[in-house]
């Protein structure tokens, strides 16, 4: 599904991330990587293998769109240092061929010598580009004209229907100037947004349903 | 006999009872056992003197030092008052035996004083006896120990806190293995199987059973007007003047009421009716502050509160003597519970039990006859107790793990000498012991869990920070987020679950403690509040308390419907329900005890069916989910379910052909357990379990007490972990347990079996009502509800086109 907002076209995919075809951009937010080993280390039994899973899906995403550069809205790395960082590694020396940068969240308090070892842009609060402001929590007050694009929240809805049917879905949320992107790492959990006057993108197994 | 016992009691003037004599013999004589009495006797006496005696003797052979008889209580408040009582029996004697309280309110210096100089007896909980065995030295502490005596064992029993229990006392067992045992219970179903539980390989145990029979009289308070279409909820506050003529005649009365919230509204209710009452009566649950509920008591105690409204939190406990009177508001849901409540009046022996009992609504003024044909019948539920609960176990092995350390084989071996623990295998044991010390069977090389270690055949916890989390995080009663209520200046009310404050703006006004109150602020866990003005507010809904109607409760009910057609001499409640059947009848059909009424009902909601098995909440559950799942099988379905104890209703958007699968064999018994398995997979019964069992193994860490939470980011929701075990480890041991407690415990499998066994003999009735009926009213107003779909999500979410949950403006 395409949308365009202030003007720019994005692709809304339901393997959680947006792309920005004339950029050559994925987008993705909060993938919470190293959140099963960071569990782990602090002696809570996370499974190990759950922590392959985000990768398997980010390398199917670039499989199919090819971007030319993936840029994180924050919140990608869920823990100092840990052994799990040696995935990602792993993960980025595969693809050689994309631009990878960060927009620091709040659970980014890894060092940032790892990613410069890795030759990932490292970006403080916020990255305009034209009139399109990406970050990690969402701007209060998108300066008019602009759209602010952000993760932070893992935005969730709840569909309701006939016979008291009711279901809870991660979606993306599009309000006054502000668009907000669903978690991508599957180690997350939802939070129910609710805004007056906007519209739900909710991410219904490979469709994309608009409410 | 007993000479300390003589003595007292003489000075006293008291006679001892047969069964206090009884105790002290078999005590005398070394041995173990199960003391059944009822409150109000001097049960506490009964072993107290036993265990001085044992003493006495022993002093004077040779002088031991140190903790000579723990003496464990469900409830701190009946710590207190157990210690009132021993003191006084050592300070009226002149004994040099000292009593100490030991619970989660003993401050750190009373705790380091007695780790130096024991007192010769320890009042405590099972959670404080597990945080013992988390310090180190434990085993000198306990080395001296010649009694453990368990306080109302009955309440323990069909709780984890029990298996906590079990868990000491094998641990106990080895250090002594002389220890003698006591356990002292209020009657249930299954006396000999709680001995056998606590007293799991002593080979020569004793019950004792006090014959003293108490007397119960119940009535109910009947409406004016017959309401023909029972609402739950509404019925009973509008009874709420029918009580004050009981109030003004007794000496103190005791409401007990099934949810907190229902408690906040009757105090307010009662206070709005008769102002004069202001001072006179008080509200007891909790949720309130320890503070307030000391002051309840105290106040009850002395005579100065004529009516306390209280929830389960007076279930047990303390006598009160004054309390002559109980009110029980609403369905007790069991015959064991009525039986307890009512005893909270008429303490002193000889005195009748005067209970009435208050419908909430008008189809449960059948419970008032049910109840009465119960108790005639001796119809008292058993606790079933829990086995293989490898929760409470890996929260154990780390408990040791965390003060000496242990030995795997040793503590093998002595956890299968415990009930719970019987079948377990070396294999899973093996997996717990995998689960502390690396998280899992491992698959990669990268890997830094860190827990438990093991070291030279030992198994213990290095560090500091595992150590100070898994001490905190000790206990098995699970909590949602819970926030402080508190005064501008400092006072505490009490605390409310994190997501009731969470709802509200500064400003808003909420009832709570029973008092109206406006948010201020939410600062670090706490709600600072001020008196408000205002006559309107929330009333917080707390999660819980849906308890469902026992087995022999819903029996008898069903016998009392039967009754009903019989023709024989009616109690006055059926006669008075006359009009409310007749409409049943009318509208529907009124079931005979062999006969199953269904009910097709549509409305623009969709199509509605309700089934009347009359076998209680949680059977209906299970019910309805094999129900829906076989009819799915027809083709896909979307249901919501709905559900009390009475019976069920499934509700869908298309038109529900139950008449088909009425031919097909709707309620066959067969492949009963296939179905079950089928329908749990697509219902969350097994993901809501598993919260209380990821915070018991300690998945989930709910931060330190009173502080801020710095952990955030080791937080993860249970319902995180669910799914992901469900993705990578389908055979994880806390999984399985998930679905063999909602088996158990949820479901109740095995009444469920001989459910379907009762209802495929029956004749089953299908109606199509053009209203709804007497019956089905109260389930079709249920606002909670369940889901069953095996239709895809896509599908689901095409369906239901227009409807997105809409903001609050």
């Amino acid at each position: 599904m395409n949308i365009v907002l202030h003007g720019n076209t994005f692709r809304l995919l339901p393997e959680k991330a947006l792309f920005w075809e004339e950029y050559g951009l994925m987008i993705i937010a909060d993938l919470h990587l190293g959140k099963a080993m960071h569990f782990r280390k602090a002696g809570i039994p996370m499974p190990e293998l759950s922590a392959l899973k985000d990768y398997e899906n980010l390398n199917a995403l670039i499989g199919v769109y090819h971007p030319e550069q993936i840029c994180f809205l924050g919140d990608l790395f869920h823990s100092n240092y840990n052994t799990e960082w040696r995935l990602f590694e792993t993960f980025i020396e595969q693809n050689p061929h994309v631009h990878f940068s960060l927009i620091k969240g709040n659970h980014d308090i890894l060092k940032d010598e790892h990613y410069e070892a890795l030759g990932i842009e490292l970006i403080d609060d916020q990255l305009a580009l034209g009139n399109v402001i990406l970050s990690h929590i969402p701007i209060t007050h998108p300066p008019e004209g602009n759209i602010n694009i952000s993760g932070h929240l893992h935005p969730g809805c709840v569909l309701r229907g006939l016979g008291r049917q009711s279901v809870k879905l991660p979606c993306f949320v599009y309000y006054r100037n502000t668009f907000l992107l669903p978690a991508f790492g599957h180690l997350t959990g939802l939070h129910v947004v609710q805004q007056i006057g906007a519209v739900y993108y909710a991410i219904a197994g490979d469709r994309i349903v608009m409410m | 006999m007993n000479k300390l016992a003589q003595q007292w009691f003489e000075q006293q003037q008291w006679k001892p009872y047969p069964f206090q004599e009884q105790t002290w013999r078999a005590i005398a004589s070394g041995k173990s056992g199960l003391l059944n009495a009822p409150t109000g006797f001097g049960k506490t006496f009964a072993i107290w003197f036993g265990v001085l005696e044992h003493y006495a003797k022993q002093a004077e052979k040779k002088k031991r030092k140190g903790l000579h008889c723990l003496w464990i209580t469900p409830l701190r408040a009946l710590s207190k008052e157990i210690e009132a009582a021993t003191n006084r029996v050592s300070g009226d004697l002149h004994l040099p035996y000292r009593i100490g309280l030991r619970t989660g309110d003993t401050s750190t210096k009373e705790r380091d004083k007695q780790k130096k100089d024991s007192p010769e007896a320890l009042i405590t909980t099972p959670e404080s006896v597990q945080l013992m065995l988390a310090q180190k030295g434990y085993a000198d502490l306990f080395k001296n120990l010649e009694f453990v005596v368990v306080d109302e064992w009955h309440e323990l029993l069909g709780s984890k806190r029990g298996v906590q229990m079990e868990l000491a006392l094998s641990r106990l067992r080895t250090i002594n293995p002389k220890l003698k045992v006591w356990g002292i219970s209020a009657t249930i179903g299954h006396l000999e199987q709680a001995k056998e539980i606590l007293l799991s390989g002593v080979p020569d145990s004793v019950m004792i059973r006090a014959k003293l029979e108490k007397k119960l009289e119940i009535e109910t308070i009947l409406p004016d007007t017959l309401e023909r279409f029972p609402w739950a909820g509404h019925l009973g506050i509008k009874l709420a003047d029918k009580i004050f003529p009981i109030i003004d005649n007794s000496n103190a009365t005791l409401l007990f009421t099934n949810t907190r919230s229902q408690a906040e509204i009757w105090y307010q209710r009662i206070l709005d009716l008769r102002p004069d009452l202001a001072g006179l009566i008080a509200l007891h649950h909790g949720s309130l502050g320890e503070d307030i509920r000391k002051w309840v008591e105290n106040a009850l105690h002395e005579g100065i509160l004529k009516a306390v409204v209280c929830t389960s939190s007076l279930d047990l406990g303390v006598d009160f003597r004054p309390v002559d009177t109980v009110i029980q508001i609403g369905s007790a849901k069991g015959v064991a519970r009525f039986i307890q409540r009512a005893g909270r009046s008429g303490h002193y022996p000889g005195a009748v039990s005067k209970i009435y009992f208050l419908p909430t609504h008008s189809l449960e003024i059948v419970e008032g006859p049910a109840l009465r044909y119960a108790i005639k019948h001796n119809q008292i539920e058993s606790r079933i107790p829990y086995i293989r609960s490898f929760d409470v176990l890996m929260q154990y092995l780390v408990t040791l793990a965390v003060s000496n350390g242990f030995h795997a084989d040793e503590i093998f071996e002595e956890i299968k000498q415990t009930h719970c623990f019987h079948s377990i295998t070396r294999d899973e044991f093996n997996e717990c012991l995998l689960y502390i010390t690396q998280g899992g069977k491992l698959l990669t090389a990268y890997d830094e869990f860190h827990k438990v270690v093991l070291e030279n055949g030992v198994y213990k916890v290095t560090s500091k920070r595992v150590a100070m989390r898994h001490r905190l995080s000790i206990g098995t009663i699970v909590s949602d987020a819970m926030m402080q209520v508190v005064f501008m200046r400092g006072k505490r009310l009490g605390s409310i679950e994190e997501w009731f404050i969470s709802r509200l703006n500064p400003g808003d006004h909420f009832w709570f403690a029973g008092r109206n109150l406006e948010l201020v602020m939410v600062k670090d866990l706490k709600a600072f509040v001020r008196a408000g003005k205002k006559k309107t507010g929330v009333i917080p809904s707390w999660q819980g308390g849906r308890m469902p109607l026992s087995s022999y409760l819903s029996e008898a009910i069903r016998h009392e419907l039967n009754e009903y057609y019989s023709g024989r001499q009616k109690d006055v409640e059926l006669q008075f329900l006359q009009p409310l059947f007749d409409l049943q009848a009318e509208r529907s059909y009124l079931p005979k005890e062999n006969e199953l009424l269904i009910e097709k009902i549509k409305t623009k909601e969709g199509c509605h069916v309700f089934i009347y098995p009359f076998e209680g909440r949680f059977v209906h559950e299970g019910m309805a989910a094999i129900i829906a799942h076989r009819i799915a099988q027809i083709r896909p379905f979307s249901f919501s379910i709905a559900m009390n104890d009475y019976g069920f209703e499934l509700l869908s958007d298309q038109d529900i052909p139950i008449e088909a699968a009425l031919n097909e064999g709707l309620f066959a018994p067969e492949r009963l357990s296939e179905d079950v398995m089928k329908s749990i997979n697509t219902t969350e019964m097994a993901r809501r379990r598993f919260r209380e069992i990821a915070a018991i193994a300690g998945l989930v860490f709910s931060g330190y007490p009173g502080k801020q939470v710095k952990t955030k980011h080791l937080q993860a929701s249970a319902q995180l972990f669910f799914n992901v075990f469900e993705d990578f480890e389908k055979n994880n041991l806390l999984l399985r347990q998930a679905y063999e407690e909602v088996f158990d415990f949820q479901l109740e499998i095995a009444r469920m079996q001989t459910a379907f066994q009762r209802i495929n003999d029956h004749r089953i009735v299908l109606q199509y009502p053009e209203r709804p009926t007497p019956f089905s009213f109260p389930i079709f107003a249920e606002r909670f509800r369940e889901k069953y779909s095996n239709e895809s999500v896509e599908d689901r979410i095409r369906k239901m086109a227009a409807a997105l949950e809409t903001p609050n403006p």
